[in-house]
């Protein structure tokens, strides 16, 4: 039902059921906010939003307050401003002073908020709580000094994630967002996924930097660097500094890291397009075999390490094969360096995703062997940033390159899977290839209109009909699956899970952005590349016909294949 | 130990997040203080994640981490026995015993833990010894006290 509210003297329309402050942001009025998060229930935990209705006594919250018929509103009388003044002042109280040395520094709530409500000097002088901070983990790194207590990590922890790995320690004013039994992350149920870090607004949670590591590496003479950049990460690239359609972005990309002292810069997407085509041969004796349940990717290790904490009964159906960064970092470190007569151990081997988890992939042990790391440092598109402004590189002046042989191109589907229900499509159209045992194309991979509730589609390959799912988020993976084991379905062959929103187009490592329009901004970059690709699935993408021309069972010779296998196993962390 | 925890999950069989603080203040009288040990096992057992617990047990000061004193003292430290001197017996408790609020000393016999109104505002100052009330309490009095305990425990020279 419509209601009439007045504003600042000012007649607007809102519905019933609306929250003050929903009703508000639409008509233009800007309420500054901290804890509030859209699609969440609102907390009121920071106060920011208060506003002034007349014939209440005290300040509302307008995040958690509804409208009502005829209510009087004021947003910025004397007595609002004052006390959002005061409030970001008693924040800073409880703050470090040190901006300039901080990594959110520019990209900072706080500091914007402070910058807003016109703060020029410390009001408010006291005893700061003692805190201490976490390196422990290979991907989220924790300063509680900074932390304002928003709870936004919390919530996406418990509520989208399932992990809980943060929450609420003690009360009053010794709360703090703490792991169980304050013992740190590292040993914590934590999946590193770093949605935590997405959403935090100042640099409460940032991620354990490698930016140093690549430095040091790149300033070595005996250390040969390598990228490898994810598709994802040049797309990422290409929306921060808005890059117009149709310009080679990993090429320019690859440009600057050369001038960087790249030794080698290599496209992550090739890797991409070697894991599809194997995760389909895995799917294929997946279901020949008759295996129980479906088979589920295996390429984002935050939904890996999930599995491995709390669903350890889905192990034996996850793909058991390397990650796209893993493969190439093994390819380069193996057969490139063979080839080339080089020693693995000067090999240096940096992946640029969008993702934190990443971090944490290249550190599992698994992925080490005698000494020698598949891949040794991990830059976040955030930290990739850093380092090219620390080099003092302007992307814009910087021509066009190719990346390098060998692994220098990708198809379509190394960008199309930056979103979600793109790897499923990607891995339908190789069992195809491999079902049918055609290399000619005649199914069309549809959509469901409404992705929100359908996440799934059907495949007829010859007489037999298989099923593609997808999901994103571990709340959303959880669900479905609970779904079809309560329903006892089988049709479901293949289930494609990213832990982050939107798959990598959200994920963790990426700029930070509020709300869905950098994710989508990201999707939108990727299907324009997708479009000019003359490669439209893997198996088209001729570099990897000649590789498996060249290694029939996909697998390079004389390699031990405790170089290339996935394995997973049971953990029980706190969780 | 093992099969009263048992007995104690018994008397929780639909497994509700509402039992959870019931649950916890029943293991402490038995156990008398939250383990790691025994969170996670109450965290498998009711489905929710250990660090909810934690969180949860922390926010309220009658749940504590580590084992208590031989002998736990609790003082009170409500508006009565606040002006009438809680504050100096607090000193003086924590330079004998040289534990804090909320600690227990090395020998496993004194603990201390401060706790609001106990309800016997008339006798301030007062504190409880192991459910035992001793009323008000002067500074000569609290030290004959910890002397009698350390008496019987034969640890004065």
């Amino acid at each position: 039902m419509e209601i009439q509210i007045d504003v600042n003297a000012k007649q607007i329309s809102a519905v019933e059921g609306e929250t003050l402050l929903t009703v508000l942001r639409k008509h233009g009025f800007k309420i500054p906010t901290m804890c509030h998060m859209n699609r969440f229930s609102p907390t009121g935990a920071c106060r920011l939003c208060v506003v002034e209705v007349e014939g209440k006594r005290d300040l509302i919250t307008s995040c958690s307050y509804p409208v009502e018929q005829g209510m009087k509103v004021r947003t910025n009388s004397q007595r609002v401003m004052r006390a959002r003044k005061s409030l970001v002042e008693l924040l800073l109280s409880n703050h470090p002073d040190d901006c300039l040395y901080c990594v959110r520094n520019g990209h900072c709530e706080l500091q914007w908020l402070a910058e807003e409500m016109n703060v020029k000097e410390r009001k408010y002088f006291g005893e700061k709580n003692a805190t201490y901070p976490d390196y422990s983990s290979t991907s989220v790194a924790r300063d509680p000094a900074k932390c304002v207590l928003c709870s936004r990590c919390v919530r996406i922890c418990e509520e989208v994630q399932l992990v809980t790995a943060i929450d609420f320690i003690s009360r009053g004013n010794q709360t703090k967002v703490n792991s169980a039994f304050n013992q740190g992350l590292n040993v914590s149920s934590c999946i590193h996924c770093g949605q935590c870090i997405q959403v935090c607004p100042t640099a409460a949670l940032t991620d354990i930097s490698h930016v140093e590591k690549v430095q040091a590496a790149l300033g070595n003479p005996r250390q040969k660097v390598v990228f490898l950049i994810n598709p994802g990460a040049s797309a990422s690239m290409a929306v921060e500094l808005k890059w117009k359609p149709g310009e080679n972005l990993g090429g320019r990309l690859a440009a600057a890291l050369r001038s960087c002292g790249a030794f080698r810069v290599f496209d992550m997407g090739y890797a991409t397009d070697l894991h599809i085509v194997e995760e389909a041969r895995m799917l294929a004796t997946h279901i020949r075999a008759g295996k129980p349940g479906p088979m589920l990717s295996s390429c984002c290790p935050a939904w890996v390490r999930y599995v491995e904490e709390f669903r350890s009964d889905l192990l034996d159906n996850l793909a058991p094969v390397k990650s796209s960064q893993q493969f190439l970092g093994t390819l380069v470190k193996t057969v490139y360096a063979h080839e080339n007569k080089l020693d693995a151990d000067t090999i240096f081997t940096v992946g640029v995703t969008p993702c934190v988890a990443n971090k944490y992939e290249a550190s599992r042990e698994e992925n080490t062997h005698r000494g020698i790391s598949e891949v040794d440092a991990v830059l976040t598109v955030r930290e990739l940033f850093h380092l090219l402004r620390a080099y003092g590189l302007e992307m814009k002046q910087i021509d066009e390159e190719l990346m390098d042989e060998p692994f220098a191109t990708s198809s379509a589907f190394a960008y199309k899977v930056n979103y979600t229900g793109g790897k499923a499509e990607a891995v339908a159209r190789e069992l195809f290839r491999i079902w049918a045992d055609s290399d000619k194309e005649t199914f069309k991979f549809n959509l469901p209109k409404n992705q929100a509730i359908k996440r799934e589609t059907r495949v007829k390959i010859g007489e037999r009909e298989f099923g593609f799912a997808w999901v994103s988020s571990i709340e959303e993976a959880d669900s479905y699956l609970r779904e079809i084991a309560e329903e006892g379905r089988d049709d479901i062959h293949y289930i494609e899970v990213m832990a982050c929103l939107g798959g990598c187009a959200g994920g963790g490592g990426q700029p930070i952005s509020r709300g869905f329009e950098k994710p989508l901004a990201r999707k939108r970059i990727c299907q324009d590349v997708e479009k000019g690709h003359s490669a439209k699935s893997a198996w088209e993408h001729a570099d990897i016909r000649a590789y498996y021309n060249k290694n029939k069972t996909g697998r390079p010779a004389g390699q031990a294949d405790e170089w290339l296998e996935a394995r997973f196993r049971e953990r029980t962390d706190l969780k | 130990m093992e099969s009263d925890f048992q007995q104690v999950f018994e008397q929780f069989p639909n497994k509700r997040r509402e039992d959870l603080i019931p649950l916890l203040q029943h293991i402490q009288d038995i156990h008398g203080f939250l383990s790691e040990e025994i969170i996670k096992k109450v965290g498998t057992y009711l489905d929710i994640s250990v660090n909810k617990i934690y969180g949860v047990a922390t926010f309220y000061d009658n749940f504590r981490f580590g084992p208590v004193g031989k002998y736990h003292i609790r003082l009170c430290h409500g508006t009565a026995c606040h002006v009438s001197g809680a504050g100096t017996l607090l000193k003086e408790l924590e330079k004998i015993l040289r534990i804090k609020d909320g600690e227990t000393d090395k020998q496993g016999l004194f603990s201390l833990e401060v706790v609001s109104c106990i309800g016997a505002c008339g006798l301030a100052p007062l504190l409880e010894i192991n459910e035992q009330y001793y009323t008000n309490i002067t500074l000569e009095s609290l030290k004959e006290l910890l002397v009698s305990f350390r008496e019987k425990e034969n640890l004065l020279p």
